[in-house]
Formats: C-alpha cells, structure tokens, sequence
C-alpha cells in the first residue's frame, strides 16, 4: 500500500519540477550572481571580468550605505510611498464604506467601481509620460486650468518645485492603486457575514458605530495584507520617477530602484555598487514580506492539513474498497 | 519503510534538482563555465565566437545609431546618389534628451551581434567616451574601413580639433565630424534697433563686448535692454555653452573632478541675470525656450548663443514662419560672441566588429571627407542636401571656402563671415567622456542657487556629492 | 425626518465624490485623446480644449516619419506578453495540481517555499540577470522576457487556493481507474476546470507582462525589438523640436488598445482584482 502511494507521490516531483527549475536559472542564480557581484569590482560598460574585492569585502556595501544619493533616494522612496498609501487607503476605507451599506441605494456602482480601476490597468509608462505633459510649462493642460479659473495669471513651472513634484508622483500612484485597493476592501467586506451587519442594523448601531466597531476589526488581516504588498511596491517604483521627472529636480523624486537603475546602465556602469544597493534593498523587501508570509500562513497551514488528511481518509477508502472488489 | 520512502523520496528531489541544474536550457552550465573561467579570456572567446557564427560577406544590412534622423537622412541621400550600394539600412533613433542614447548605444554594442551598431553617431558631449574613454574599445579605426586618412584629411583641410577629438589612445583616427560649430550670439534685428538704434551686426557685436573675452559690456547691454523691456537672452542655458566651452580645463583631470574657475563663474553669472530680471529664465529646450525665438515668451528677449546649426535645425523651425514677414523669421542677423566657444557636433564612428566595413567606409568617406560638390560637406554648407535649403557651416576648410552662407531667415546676411572665424574657438581639451551627464548635475544645481533655494557654498558641495556617487570618478 | 435628510444629504455627498473622482480618472485620458487631433500650435494656445480638431492624420504622419513605429512596438509586445502569459498560466496550474493532488514528502516545505518566494522583485536581481543574460548572449532574445514566467509564485499560490475546493478528488481516481496518464488527467480534467481561475489570472498576468518597462529596458537594444512602454518612453522628447499633438498621439496609441480590451472584459477584470484580494 505505502509502495502505490510513493508511484503517485512521484508525479508530485515532476509536476513541480518546471517552475523549480524555472525558478534556479531565472530567480535563484541572478539573486546569488547579484550578491556575488557586489562583492567584487565588477564595472564598466560590457565588463564580463570581476575580482573579489579581499581588502575590504564591504566596500561596496559601506559605499552605499554612506551614499547621501542613496540615503536621499531611501527617504524619498518612503515619503513618497507614505504619502500616496495614507489617502489611498483612506479613501478607499470610505468608498468601500459607502459602496457596501445597503442603506444608501447607490446607482452605478459597477460603474464606478471600472472607472476606478482603469488608470491601473494603463501602462505605467504612458502615465508618466503623460502627467508630465500634463503639467508642462508654460503652456500644459493644468497650467491652461489654472489660468483659466483665475487661480494665477503667470503660469506655474511645477517641473522645477521638489515639493509639487514628489506631491505629484505621490498623486499619481494613489490615482492609479486606490481603485484596487477599494475594490479588494470591498470582497473583504463582503466576505464578512451579513449576519452581522444585520444583527447590528437591529441593535440600532449607527453607520459610523458599524464601520469601526464592525468591517474595520474584520478587515485586519486583508488591511494589513495591502499594507504590505504595497510596501514592498512601493519600495520598488521606477517607471513613474523614472519617466515623469527622471528623478528631479534635485534628485527629489529619486527612488531606490530609479538610483541603482542609474548606477548600473548609465553613466560609469558600476554594476558592483548597484549590486550592493539592490541587495540592502532586498533584505528590506525581505523582512517586510517576512511579516506577511506569518500571517498567512497559518491559515493556509491549517487549510492544507485538513485538505491532506481528508485526502488520505479517502484513499484509504478506495483502497479498501478496491480490495474488497478483488476479493 | 516510512523510513526508505523518505529517503527516496529525498533521492527523487535531489535528482530532479541535479537534473534541472544540468539540463537547466543549457545556459546554466554555458554560464558558469564562463564564469569559472574567470574572464580574462572571455573578451576573447566572444569574438572568435562571432566569427564562427558571422557569415562575412552575406550581411547586406547597416545598423546606423544615432540621435537625431540627420545622419539616416544623409545615408538615404547617399543611396540615391550611388544606386549601386545595394546594402539596407536600419537605424536606430534615440534622442539626447535626459541622457537617453548613451546607456543605449553602450548596451548595444556591449551586445554585439547581428543586431549591434554598424556605424554610429556622437555629439561633443559625449564623443570622447566613444573615441578615448571607456567605450573606445568598440570604435575602428578609420583606416581600417578603407580609407586613406592622411591624405583625404590633408586634401580637405579639415579643422584640427575634430580630429584631435576623434583621435584614440593609439594615436589612430577613429571618429569625424562634418560640422564645424564655432559659435556666435545671433539676435533680433527690431530689438537691436529699439534699443541702440541700429541692427549692423558690428555694432552691435561691439555693444556685447564682441571678441573682448569678457562679460561686462554684455551685462551693460543687458541693462540697457531691460530699460526698454526687454530680455537680453532667453534663459541661463544660453550663457552655458559659451561658458563651459570657453574654459581651459575639463571636468575631469587626472581621473578627479576639476571645477574651472570659468565654470565656477557661471554660478555668478547665472544668479546676476536672474536677479537682474535680464531674462525669462527659460530652459534649454523645453517650451518656454522655443517660445522666446518666437517671440512669445514673457518679454521679447534679444538673443540666443549658439553655431550654425542652431539656426538651421532649432530657431528657423520654431520662428514661427517660413518666409521673411512671418513671425520671426528674417527679423535676425548673426555677431560676434563676447567670448569666443564651439557647442556640439556630431562625430560619426564605425564598429570595429562590423561584418560591412567597407561600405560603412563608403558613408563616413563621403560624409566627413568628400570634398567634392556631391560630397555630403559641401551640400550641407549650401543648402542643397534637402528641400528646405538649409545650411551649415562645415569641417573641411576646402569646401568652406567655395560655399556661401547668405540666408534668409538672417535677412540676406553671409552668416559664414561670421561663424568662420568662431572656428577657431573650438577647440576639444576641455571635454571630458562624461561631459553630458557632469553638465546635467552642474545646472541643475546652479538653478537651485540661483532659483535661491541653496546657498552658493551648498550648490558646490551637492554637485560634488552627486558626482561621486553615481560616478566613477574621484572627488576632492 | 430628520435622519432621512441626513441620508439624503449623504447620499448627495457620495454622488458629487464619485463623480468627481469619475472624473478624475477619465480626464487625463479624455485631454490625451482630444490633444491627439489638435496641431501643436493649438495645443500650445490652449492646452485644453473640449472639442478635437482635425490634426490627427498629420499627428499620426509626424509620429512615423520619426521612425516611431508603434505597429512594431504592438507585435513586439503582444508576442512576448503572451508568451509569458501562456507560460506563466501552464506552469502555475501544473505546480499547483502537483501541490494539490498528490502527496509527497516535500509537498509542504515547497508550498511554504513558494509563499516565501512570493514576493522577491525581479527589479533587484536584475544586475545578476542582465550580466548572466549578456555573458550567454541572450539580450534581445525574447525567451529571456517570457520564460521567467514559468516560476510566477504568486501565480500558483492564488491557483492552489482556487484548486483546493473546486478540483474533486473523485474525478481523478475515476479517470485513473479508467486508465488514464496523470498528464492527460491535468491537461483534459483539471485545466478545463481551472477555466475561471486561469481567465482572470491571464488577464493580470498579460497587463503586468504588458506594461513592465524596467526588464524590457535592461535588455532589449535592437530598435525593431522595442516593446510598447520603451517606445512610450522614447517619446518624452525630440530634442529638435517639440510636437506636442503627436506625443500626445503616440501616447494614445499605445492607451487606446488596453482601454477597449479593458472596457471590453471590465467584469471579469474587477471580480478577478476581488478575488485576487480574498487570497489574503
């Protein structure tokens, strides 16, 4: 009987087996080659030749952590990340709180909800792109606005100001991600039971009593699950710096990856110090996804060991059935 | 038995790991054994390898890189002239904006291949990385293509410092240019009118200081301007190029960062024509800039500094008008700068591993070398290289010397009488391989000390900061 | 009465929000495409304008003349996101069946690996990928764009939890009993099931491999290989001369495609994004 199980336990391997090796070639080597190469002196354009750097195995890593671009990119990033998650989350909290009470009869929500979406689904690249014609100078879109509503009578030249620029990379990622995230609430909320809501509309709980007292504590774990995925997409950002502003005016909208992007193809080609950036980087990205693998995990452990047993339970009922057939 | 289940269960995955190691689409293994090899012999193994795989005389097709569509342009006119040159040609266009050619170009020919440049184009900014610095590994020496450099040069008189740019570590020729881009300061005739009274280009080349190597008659006509409304120049950018070409030295000197006093001085003088309010604090080619040769712009501004080729490809096209009367167009004449400088050019060069040598040999001949009247230098210089009759001033003495610059959008003016003379400023010891990216940092900080944002000291201290950390360049 | 109000004053709230935000979504998009048909001296007169105008052939003829091709860019991008769909869709389903059905001694240490490996970013071991990719010379090679898709993780995560309820046990050992092959099972019972799951992880799976700039940009060198968000990228400026009805054209060309499919398969995109977020 065990010997039958281990014939089909073997397809297990094999079904697995072409995203292992996907993943070695394509993943794995390129993250060891990437670690391998910050440790040694491996730049210039088309360099394939490398010394390990036996001195002062760090230095590239020192290099980094000392870099003020480096250091201003890292805050940047995170400002900016801040700045976009905050009212992104808050405003999908209260779209998907008015979008879920029944009380209030909302007509075209399906609507809504696709026309939220959309600048998600558009190229990143081609947003940028845009924003930036948008606000050009003298004569943008925005510009033609504001002078048109006699807010101000001299064009603005938003491309030079640090703060109208981080604001607007900051605007530009809340626009494209808090339709997904609202719509993502909104599945948590209704995968709560209504049961509740309805015991609570009996008890008299006010709309505000009911979202806080109710969806909020209900919501932890998928409030924290886009948290996290946004973090670590946050800490990633580069079409959008790369191409709205490139990074200016003053390095204000450079980005971590927009800075190792830099320091590996352009310029001097150093592609061991952009391997030490992208390795800090990765322990970063390391640990907050640390956090998100906890607290997934247990549910779907505890899902898997159900599945598995139930799974056995029933093979040893063929099993026995079979046999029986046979005798 | 729950014991030999595991164990070969351990087995199967060990295997399956191995065997996707092994079998791993055979690059895992090609991969780390040029890894263990540990390069020194890479560079060569790769072109042996080329060779094996290249079909050397079946390749009819030219990959041509370059920035603007002018060199493709001239390449489809030397397929018309000579109908025999049968090869195909598929160029690549990226413009110089934000510094977007150069890590292109780079990986491209880091790539090789089929697909890797056959003959390529840089601009001043960056040709020195390219013909002495850390892509020249790449760039063929002229003879090699089949052309015989010492009399062809001779027989054009081509200025030195193309070639003195163009030249490579091993003394050998490797790059040219067809433009000659010595500068001048080209303004508006009815504001030069307004003001002084009169639209000679003497006079007012000598109301700028025209020649004296000094600023201060320009800043006295800038005041002058200003009384009766007007700017004297659109934006800093204007000043940049007759400053950082005028300077002695480069950024870069013995592998650390170098700030000429010049270039140091163009902080200075950035914030005095800010504060001044004597111009409309435009960028270089951003909307605001183009406005000002139309003369939309806050307040009409006198002039731009700039080469030939300003005229022809930049302030004609965005005058506003194509014939004389209409928006700016023929309201300009050309004088000489206060301070004498070149900007740009463009060097074309050849891959040393290309399989089509000898036609790319052919172009760059009759590009930067032909001095004859279908010669590409000599079309260029008089206007008959395309319909829209534009002209330029060119490398070759020869063919300068046997071509007229008169043109209407300077009114009838010869602008060769004034811009031939300017050649002598240019010169190519003050360039460094990383110019276009020094330069980017450089201004950007100079905006913010002038925008008031930082501190003279502050603007100083940043750049440096910013130089050493995304280059490979020593900073003091 | 007065709680009536209230509501009504709520309700009228909610609406103004939305519509604004309606808005906000559509405009930058509604000026891209208005700006397509206008000159370049219109645009700079009026930014803004309600109305298109009649420029947009010429848009269009200056947009090509400046070997813009985004023909090219479409086909380019099309063949490598659909391979990479198509790819990432396969494997994913057959590592998850392998989680799924069988039970092997490592089945959980691999699904725990697999949540593990869920989030690293492709952006950071690029360095390492691009140098490996240029030591075998591979750049410019599609494959290496497409076939990295065949470890998608998340992929077989959110597969796996769609799996566990919906693929029964019972089918399987039927169409073993009747003698067939464990690839046949997975290829002609399972994917068939898997239908819903696979369509709205392809539709993700396409717009992501569709819209990545950073790896294509690394990469791709060769001009006829660019895809569509590199030529994207090209068009911030011609340094000789600003067109703006033509970036602007060029920008709606490369919009225009996602915007019909998306308008096209909307529901399924949105319950897709919901089911996507119940995963956590």
């Amino acid at each position: 009987m065990k010997r039958k199980h281990s014939g089909y336990a073997k397809w297990g391997y094999i079904f697995c087996l072409p995203f292992t090796i996907a993943f070695l070639i394509f993943t794995l080597y390129p993250i060891i080659f990437t670690t391998v190469i910050g440790f040694t002196d491996c730049k210039g354009l088309g360099t394939v030749k490398f010394h390990f750097l036996v001195d002062d195995p760090f230095l590239n890593f020192k290099n980094i952590l000392a870099n003020p671009s480096f250091q201003k990119s890292f805050r940047n990033t995170i400002g900016m990340w801040i700045c976009n998650f905050i009212p992104q989350i808050g405003l999908a909290l209260l779209l998907t709180a008015w979008f879920t009470d029944n009380r209030n009869h909302i007509k075209g929500k399906g609507l809504f909800k696709v026309l939220f979406y959309m600048p998600n689904i558009i190229t990143a690249a081609t947003v940028a792109i845009l924003f930036n014609a948008l606000i050009g100078y003298p004569m943008g879109p925005v510009n033609d606005i504001l002078m048109t509503l006699g807010i101000t009578d001299q064009p603005i030249n938003f491309q030079v100001n640090k703060a109208v620029a981080r604001g607007s990379v900051s605007f530009i990622q809340f626009w494209t991600w808090y339709g997904y995230t609202m719509i993502i609430l909104i599945s948590g909320v209704l995968g709560i039971s209504p049961e509740i809501f309805e015991s609570a509309e009996v008890d008299g709980a006010s709309r505000i009593q009911t979202f806080f007292y109710i969806t909020i504590p209900n919501l932890k774990t998928i409030l924290l699950f886009t948290l996290v995925t946004s973090l670590i997409g946050g800490l990633q950002m580069f079409d959008i710096p790369k191409l709205f502003l490139l990074g200016g005016p003053d390095n204000a909208t450079l980005t971590t990856s927009v800075f190792i992007y830099n320091q590996a193809f352009s310029g001097s080609y150093l592609y061991n110090r952009a391997s030490a950036a992208s390795m800090i980087m990765f322990i970063i990205i390391c640990a907050a996804s640390a956090v998100l693998f906890f607290t997934m995990r247990d549910k779907d452990e505890a899902e898997l060991e159900k599945l598995t047993k139930q799974q056995e339970r029933e093979y040893r009922k063929m099993q026995k059935e079979r046999r029986k057939s046979h005798e | 038995m729950k014991k030999r289940f595991i164990m070969l269960a351990g087995v199967c995955m060990l295997a399956g790991v191995l065997s996707g190691c092994g079998s791993g689409v055979k690059s895992g293994s090609a991969e780390t054994g040029a890894k263990n090899e540990s390069t020194e012999t890479v560079a060569k193994s790769e072109s042996t390898e080329k060779a094996e795989t290249a079909e050397p005389s079946g390749k009819k097709v030219i990959n041509v890189w370059a920035f603007t569509d002018e060199v493709p342009k001239m390449i489809e006119k030397y397929k018309e002239l000579h109908p025999d040159f049968d090869y195909e040609i598929n160029p690549t266009i990226i413009a110089t904006t934000d510094g977007a050619y150069q890590p292109a170009l780079d990986q491209a020919l880091a790539a090789g291949g089929a697909n890797a440049p056959d003959l390529y184009c840089a601009e001043a900014a960056f040709i020195l990385k390219y013909s002495q610095g850390d892509a020249s590994q790449y760039a063929a020496p002229y003879e090699d293509l089949g052309i015989d450099v010492a009399a062809k040069v001779k027989e054009a008189d081509i200025a030195k410092y193309t070639m003195d740019i163009g030249t490579n570590q091993d003394n050998k020729l490797v790059a040219l240019g067809y433009q000659a881009t010595g500068g001048a300061f080209i303004y508006r005739r009815s504001i030069a009118k307004d003001t002084w009274g009169t639209d000679d280009p003497k006079e007012v080349g000598a109301k700028l200081g025209a020649g004296s190597n000094s600023w201060d008659s320009f800043f006295n006509a800038a005041n002058d301007l200003k009384a009766k409304g007007y700017g004297i120049i659109s934006g800093d950018g204007d000043i940049w190029h007759a400053v950082e070409n005028s300077s002695d030295t480069g950024w870069i000197v013995d592998g650390k960062l170098n700030i000429d006093p010049k270039r140091e001085e163009f902080l200075d003088l950035s914030k005095k024509l800010m504060d001044g309010g004597l111009h409309n604090d435009t960028r270089d080619w951003q909307d605001a800039w183009f406005a000002d040769m139309k003369g939309q712009g806050s307040k009409p501004v006198l002039g731009f500094f700039g080469p030939a080729w300003l005229i022809n490809y930049v302030m004609a096209p965005n005058s506003g008008g194509e014939k004389i009367g209409e928006g700016t167009f023929g309201d300009w004449a050309v004088c000489e700068s206060p301070i004498g400088f070149f900007w740009g050019g463009t060097w074309v060069m050849a891959n040393k591993d290309s399989e089509v040598k000898k036609a790319v040999g052919d172009i760059i001949q009759w590009i930067t070398l032909d001095t004859s009247e279908n010669g590409l230098q000599y079309m260029w210089a008089n206007g008959t290289m395309n319909d829209a009759g534009t002209k330029d001033t060119v490398a070759s003495g020869t063919v300068m010397s046997k071509s007229d610059g008169s043109i209407n959008f300077l009114n009838g003016q010869n602008m060769f009488d004034v811009f031939v003379p300017a050649n002598k400023y240019a010169k190519g010891t003050n360039l460094t391989q990383y110019d276009e990216t020094i330069n980017m940092y450089w201004r950007d900080q100079v905006r913010e000390y002038t925008a008031g944002n930082k501190s003279r000291e502050q603007a100083i201290k940043d750049f440096k900061q910013q130089v050493a950390d995304n280059l490979d360049v020593t900073v003091e | 009465m007065n709680n009536k109000r209230g509501s009504l004053i709520l309700k009228v709230i909610i609406y103004v929000v939305c519509v604004f935000l309606a808005i906000l979504s559509i405009a930058p998009f509604y000026i891209m495409i208005i700006n397509a048909t206008r000159s370049t001296v219109q645009i700079q007169q009026h930014a803004i304008s309600l109305l298109p105008s009649t420029y947009m052939m010429k848009n269009i003829a200056i947009l090509l003349g400046k070997s813009f091709n985004p023909a090219n860019g479409f086909v380019n991008s099309l063949i490598i996101s659909t391979g990479a769909t198509l790819c990432a869709v396969y494997f994913s389903n057959m590592t998850a069946y392998g989680l799924v059905v069988y039970n092997w001694r490592f089945r959980r240490p691999f699904f725990s690996f697999i949540m593990a490996i869920m989030m690293i970013p492709a952006q950071i071991t690029m360095i390492g990928f691009y140098q490996m990719v240029y030591r075998i010379h591979m750049t410019n090679n599609f494959l290496m764009l497409i076939l990295p898709a065949i470890a998608s993780p998340s992929m077989v995560f959110f597969m796996r939890q769609y799996m566990l309820p919906s693929l029964s046990m019972e089918i399987i050992q039927a169409a073993r009993i009747d003698g067939a092959g464990e690839f046949y099972i997975f290829n002609r019972i399972a994917m068939p099931i898997m239908k819903p799951a696979i369509a709205t992880q392809a539709i993700f799976c396409f717009v992501s491999s569709w819209n990545n700039l950073f790896t294509p940009l690394v990469l791709l060198t060769d001009q006829k290989k660019y895809t569509m968000p590199i030529m994207v990228s090209l068009l911030r400026g011609d340094i000789y001369k600003t067109e703006y009805g033509s970036v602007y054209m060029g920008l709606a060309l490369t919009v225009l495609p996602l915007i019909v499919v998306y308008l096209i398969l909307s529901r399924y995109i949105i319950s897709g994004v919901a089911l996507g977020g119940v995963k956590g």
